[in-house]
């Protein structure tokens, strides 16, 4: 175990202590004991950050686990992983504070619940983003989906928040269980690794394998699902019934960004193939603009949020498609054309989580203070709240992609890179590559429009105190503190974006494209806010100019109706989808467990019978020897018609009596043909059964009940004497195939043992009872036990009558 | 030859005997049975050892050497599940102290269950093929009496079902086992292995396994031999339930595990084919009752048989890793299961009510009931990094290196649908307002309901935290199992 193992398992210990300090120290907010955690781990993965920008040699730890099944918890540490490991400490340090503030210290206030989650949360994620071993980050994979679910039924009671724990965690989960699929795919392919490392060095030879295809698409299940992608991003709306700190944290900035993480860690894999760009820019970019126009149609303030996270997953999944295309071609360390989408991915990854967590938390303010995130009933907040208005302008014109913050200077490298993407010789790129600038651009503007529309709704117009319930300010300094420390960050890279360029962003480029420079050198980044008036100035001129028409007149266009139909259209076939579920396996359920013994005697009858029969006819088993039989006297063949007669005639009479003398009939003969077998044994026992059972019946007959007549009908009379009959004819035809078999084989049964030893080793002549006593002793003294406890249990199902309900 | 293999059929046995003559004294027959299942839990803990470090042991009933006699052989598989059944036993006892009304210890709820255990131990240490069908006539008519009792209308409607089908059950197995008599003269399993693998398991010996594989199927709850088993684990009290819901169905499995790896071995592609598309079937129509049920107790009932598909699963893939992920799985069920059904009892003694519409909110008042319950509950689903994850990943790693896509596609929507319904329970008992009044529970003590519990979903994280033990365990009895003439040779070379 080396010291970063217990990064990744310190939260998990945390979580472990936590609830003590929380009783212990019910009078201090639970959130301070842990805020030193995240902001010590966030230092300490910091140290790993290559300063002198040298480039980044990975490192590795690694214990077994599992190792019979493959399972070794390595810890990789490379440029990626690192930048996602600050992120998760960094944003989660702000979080923490902010949710101190954000949650007040109630006495009913389940907080050691919160912060156990989160805690929880902060670890699986820590753990997903540092594992080499796939299986490994599956577990945290999980660990986060449950987290979050956690998170989001936060306030159980409320109906909202149920229904959206359990939607993202079905969504999530089925996602991880597919992916789980393609990861034992991609061990099959590998050769029995599960490192992502190993995988990496083979990638070559991997992708000429058949199943790459459905691991990819598998893996990508998993993510897409994670990171909200097109159709699946129908949870994260929903999702935000979570208290807002868990919004900002987990819905935005870190967990689902999961599945960009995977994304970006497999494509030097499965980025050797056309599928994976195609895949991940068509998904991209339809996520990207879908999110952006249904993030327009929100009225409530986290709503719009949760589609613009959407829409900017969609975003950088699709630059992660247009990097892989980088592996295509050789020399690409010459020429940044190549790498500007891996560049503006990550880029675009940092700033996201910059300006949407400061964004997510001014939202949350508002909602503190106000009481309210309808933007219908917002309104005028820009002189009673001016930290938070700040805060929001600032990280709204990053989203919008205004200079000079962060946001700009990574929308312009999108564009940039859509429109190297279109320029590329490969993939059918000449001709279809000009629908991804296309679609950005189109996205773009309504980014922009709901941008100006959210500052517009909540800042502007005339503030109405009647809509609110409480006196309205502005929030406390603690709740400001890690919004501005967030708004800082996004002007501070907005003017100087170098200082991440050869700290975090050249780094993780060289986890997503390795091996494409040689070794020792570096891409080349350099970002910057003027480039001359080029195609992507203009692209923006147009989204700003456009997009200020379209949000002030798309209002007075549609009217209110447009922002009332606000659900995602999509939820309606998960919605049907479960309530169909539910319905339909009621039904199906209903069908086979009728409760009626006759039809599950009949639906086992035709199962027995089939197999059975297939069975005997598919290894041609069918063997009747009549070898010996020539000798049977006339009074057998007597008996045994009468039998059979009695048998037979047993279903078609009425009335007990009748039956009681057929089956009496039957077991009579049946001791007869056991005398005539010369088995006195067996004959007197079953004229003694047969004694008893007509005793017995004769002695309770008058307290039986009337024999009801059943309904028959001819379609299910039928069917219940065919598949009698089919089963009678089976265990008939198979015990006649077992003797005809058993006369070709050459064969000792030990009975013969039996019969030569009856006498000399166990001193009997009966050989059946020495069988009973000796022998087989075992089983006559368990058969004895069996009627022992017969007897007892009839003594209790007599005396021991409850209602029911008297104990569980 | 040992003697200590004989104990945990004998202790059971003579303890259920004794405790009928102290009927009118509860405290003894109290006392005595938690003394006396502890001692079986220690015997068998000191069998599995004796046997992982030792060998297989057996012992010559009457001293009559196999193939001629009854002989009791105790290998890792048996010997795990012997230890598995003192675990889940003690666990069920001590809560039946808590949960079960007092008159019922006067109707021999004691014996019935020690003879219950004696019948579910031989079934599993017995080398016979008839004397295994005495020990479950053994564990049968105890069973039989377990779930009527008490004797509600609502049990004796659906015991009467129970009892039907069994007893066919049991004709067939009779009938079975008169059939593999014939064709081979034998009823040593070993020995009955030998014989099938010299014919070469050919024509009518096939139809044999086919017919003991659904007389098993009928005990062990397979598609569509399962009718018996979601409304009739209804009506027993949840010590009962638990126990039942934990081991009765395994007693089939393991009878198919053996038989199908033992004796059956040679046309694996007829044979255990049919198994695996049987698996398949199995859990998922298992799994969907349980997404059709509003009541905790059955859907737990229907989830026992979504997963006995998934340890069938691992005997239809048929490889040292699936059957490893097999063995776990039936540790780990056993265990789950158990522990799940004891949630249903003691949510039902806090709410009065199994029912999951008319319980809410008892994540606000039970904290400790809910948590566990949760661990348990996804634990069942498969979630990370519990038991159930790994040896559900075992069984899905397998049957992707074998190619059989659909298994495990059927697999894994299965394990999301389990998620589904255990997420049903968790959100309609634990989530939501409160429905409960403080007056309501505050005179049950929360502490002595849980602490049987406790030690199983101690269990689960275990064995899913620290699996490497575990899966080399699993992997040992699978390569063990597959082996057959480690057995054969320990049975009849002496």
């Amino acid at each position: 175990m080396s010291l970063f193992h217990f990064v990744v398992l310190a939260p998990f210990l945390m979580a472990v202590i936590l609830p003590f300090f929380y009783y212990k120290f019910r009078s201090i907010h639970t959130g301070w004991f842990l805020l030193p955690l995240p902001l010590v781990l966030f230092l300490y993965i910091a140290t790993y950050i290559p300063f002198g920008g040298g480039g980044m040699e990975p490192v590795i730890y690694s214990v077994p686990w599992v190792p019979s099944l493959g399972i070794d918890f390595t810890v990789y540490i490379d440029g990626l992983s690192l930048l996602f490991g600050l992120l998760i400490t960094g944003i989660g340090t702000l979080v923490v504070l902010y949710s101190i503030y954000y949650i007040a210290n109630k006495q009913d206030e389940p907080l050691q619940n919160f912060y156990v989650y989160l805690l929880m949360f902060m670890g699986a994620m820590l753990g997903v983003v540092f594992s080499d071993n796939l299986i490994v980050l599956y577990v945290f994979w999980e660990l986060t989906s449950l987290s979050s679910s956690l998170l989001i039924a936060y306030w159980f009671h409320k109906e909202k928040s149920r229904y959206g724990a359990q939607k993202s965690m079905l969504i999530t989960v089925s996602g991880g269980f597919a992916m789980l699929a393609g990861f034992a795919m991609l061990y099959v392919i590998a050769g029995s690794t599960f490192s992502i490392q190993e995988m990496i060095s083979q990638a070559g030879t991997m992708v000429q394998d058949p199943l790459i295809l459905p691991a990819m698409l598998l893996v990508l299940a998993g993510a897409f699902t994670k990171s909200a992608q097109f159709p699946f991003h129908i949870w994260l709306p929903d999702a935000m019934e979570a208290p807002t700190p868990v919004s900002a944290y987990l819905h935005s900035a870190t967990m689902v960004k999961a599945g960009i993480y995977l994304v970006a860690r497999t494509t030097p894999i499965f980025g050797l193939t056309q599928q994976w760009f195609w895949i991940l820019v068509i998904f991209g970019l339809v996520t990207l603009t879908w999110g952006s126009i249904s993030a327009v149609r929100q009225t409530d303030l986290k709503g719009i949020l949760a589609f613009s996270t959407v829409s900017q997953l969609g975003l950088i999944m699709s630059l992660l498609g247009m990097a892989s295309a980088a592996l295509h071609f050789e020399y690409v360390d010459q020429d940044t054309m190549y790498v500007t989408a891996a560049m503006a991915a990550v880029f675009h990854l940092i700033n996201h989580a910059t300006f949407k967590g400061s964004l997510f938390m001014a939202v949350g303010i508002i909602d503190h203070e106000t009481g309210t995130r309808d933007v219908r009933l917002l309104g005028g907040l820009m002189t009673i709240m001016p930290v938070t208005f700040t805060i929001s302008l600032i990280g709204l014109a990053a989203m919008a992609g205004l200079p000079p913050f962060n946001g700009f200077l990574s929308k312009e490298l999108f564009f940039t890179a859509s429109l190297n993407a279109a320029s590329f010789d490969i993939f059918n790129l000449q001709t279809l590559g000009f629908i991804i600038p296309v679609f950005a651009w189109i996205a773009s503007v309504f980014t922009f429009v709901y941008s100006m529309m959210m500052f517009l709704r909540t800042f502007t117009g005339a503030f109405k105190p009647d809509n609110y319930e409480k006196h309205v300010h502005e929030a406390p300094w603690g709740l400001l503190i890690s919004p501005i420390v967030l708004g800082s960050l996004v002007i501070l890279f907005g003017l100087f974006p170098n200082m991440l360029a050869y700290t975090i962003i050249e780094p993780a480029m060289q986890s997503i494209l390795p091996g494409l420079t040689s070794v020792g050198d570096q891409f080349y980044v350099n970002i910057y806010h003027w480039h001359g008036i080029n195609a992507e100035l203009l692209m923006t001129i147009g989204v700003v100019l456009f997009g200020l028409a379209v949000a002030l007149t798309l209002p007075k266009l549609y009217g209110a109706g447009f922002f009332q139909r606000e659900r995602d259209p999509l939820n309606a076939v998960y919605d049907t989808g479960l309530d169909q579920l539910v319905v339909q396996s009621q039904n199906i359920t209903k069908a086979q467990m009728t409760g009626r013994l006759r039809d599950y005697m009949l639906y086992m009858g035709v199962f027995i019978a089939g197999l059975g029969l297939f069975t005997l006819f598919r290894y041609d088993a069918l063997a009747i020897s009549l070898e010996g039989q020539g000798g049977i006297p006339i009074y057998v063949w007597l008996v045994t018609g009468v039998l059979l007669a009695c048998t037979l005639a047993l279903p078609f009479v009425s009335g007990r009596m009748t039956n009681l003398i057929l089956l009496g009939a039957v077991g009579f003969l049946i001791a007869l043909l056991f005398v005539i077998l010369r088995a006195p044994d067996l004959a007197l026992t079953q004229l003694l059964v047969e004694t008893v059972m007509v005793v017995l019946i004769l002695l309770s007959f008058r307290h039986l009940p009337e024999m009801t007549k059943e309904s028959k009908r001819l379609l299910s009379t039928s069917a219940k004497a065919v598949v009698s009959i089919a089963v009678g004819t089976f265990v008939t035809l198979t015990a006649l195939s077992v003797h005809a078999y058993r006369s070709g084989a050459d064969i000792t049964p030990i009975s013969d043992y039996f019969v030569e030893n009856s006498k000399t080793l166990a001193g009997g002549y009966n050989m059946v009872n020495v069988i009973l006593v000796d022998f087989r002793g075992l089983d006559t003294l368990l058969e004895v036990l069996v009627l022992g406890v017969a007897a007892l249990g009839i003594v209790t199902m007599i005396k021991l009558r409850m209602r029911g309900g008297e104990d569980v | 030859m040992s003697n200590l293999l004989l104990l945990p059929v004998l202790v059971p046995f003579l303890a259920g005997a004794v405790l009928i003559l102290l009927r009118n004294h509860p405290l003894i027959q109290r006392v005595s049975s938690a003394v006396i299942m502890t001692v079986m839990l220690l015997i068998s803990i000191q069998l599995l050892y004796t046997i992982t470090t030792g060998g297989i042991l057996t012992v010559e009933l009457g001293n009559w050497s196999p193939p001629f006699g009854i002989v009791l052989v105790g290998d890792m598989f048996a010997s795990m599940m012997v230890l598995l059944t003192s675990i889940v036993g003690l666990a069920c006892l001590f809560f039946s102290f808590q949960t079960m009304a007092r008159i019922r210890e006067k109707f021999f709820f004691y014996p019935f269950y020690f003879f219950l255990l004696t019948g579910v131990n031989g079934s599993f240490l017995t080398g016979d093929l008839f004397n295994l069908f005495v020990f479950f006539e053994v564990m049968l008519i105890s069973s039989f009496i377990l779930i009527v009792f008490g004797g509600t209308p609502y049990q004796l409607r659906e015991s009467y079902k129970y009892v039907v089908i069994n007893v066919f059950a049991s004709g067939l197995f009779l009938v079975a086992i008169a059939f593999i008599y014939g064709a081979t003269g034998t009823l040593n399993m070993a020995h009955i292995a030998v014989q099938v693998a010299e014919m070469e398991q050919q024509g009518v010996i096939n139809v044999a396994a086919i017919l003991l594989l659904i007389v098993f199927g009928m005990k062990g709850a397979l598609f569509p031999l399962y009718f018996w088993l979601p409304k009739s684990y209804y009506g027993p009290p949840a010590a009962i339930a638990a126990l039942f819901g934990g081991l009765l169905t395994k007693v089939g499995i393991y009878a198919i595990i053996r038989t199908f790896t033992l004796i059956f071995v040679h046309d694996t592609a007829f044979t255990h084919n049919i198994i695996l598309a049987l698996a398949g079937l199995t859990m998922f129509f298992g799994v969907l009752g349980a997404v059709s049920q509003f009541d905790f107790k059955r859907i737990l009932s229907y989830h026992i048989i979504s997963q006995v598909g998934y340890m069938v699963m691992g005997l239809g893939l048929f490889t040292p890793l699936a059957l490893a992920g097999a063995i776990y799985y039936i540790a780990h069920h056993i265990i789950v299961k158990s522990a799940l059904f004891l949630f249903a009892g003691a949510t039902q003694k806090i709410t009065g009510t199994t029912d999951l519409k008319k319980m809410s909110g008892l994540l606000k008042t039970h904290p400790a009931l809910a948590w566990l319950f949760f661990i348990s509950a996804i634990s069942l689903a498969g979630i990370p990094p519990l038991s159930g994850f790994f040896s559900k990943f075992a069984l899905i790693l397998s049957g992707v290196e074998e190619g059989r896509y659909i298994i495990v596609a059927v697999s894994l929507l299965v394990g999301l649908l389990t998620l589904f319904s255990m997420m049903k329970i968790f959100i309609y008992v634990f989530w939501g307002g409160p429905s409960l009044k403080r007056s309501d529970y505050a005179h049950i003590k929360l502490l002595p309901l849980l602490a049987p519990i406790i030690p199983l979903v101690a269990l689960t994280i275990t064995l899913g935290l620290f699996a490497e033990p575990i899966f080399v365990f699993s992997e040992g009895v699978a390569a063990e199992i597959l082996d057959p003439s480690i057995y054969i040779d320990a049975v009849l070379e002496e």
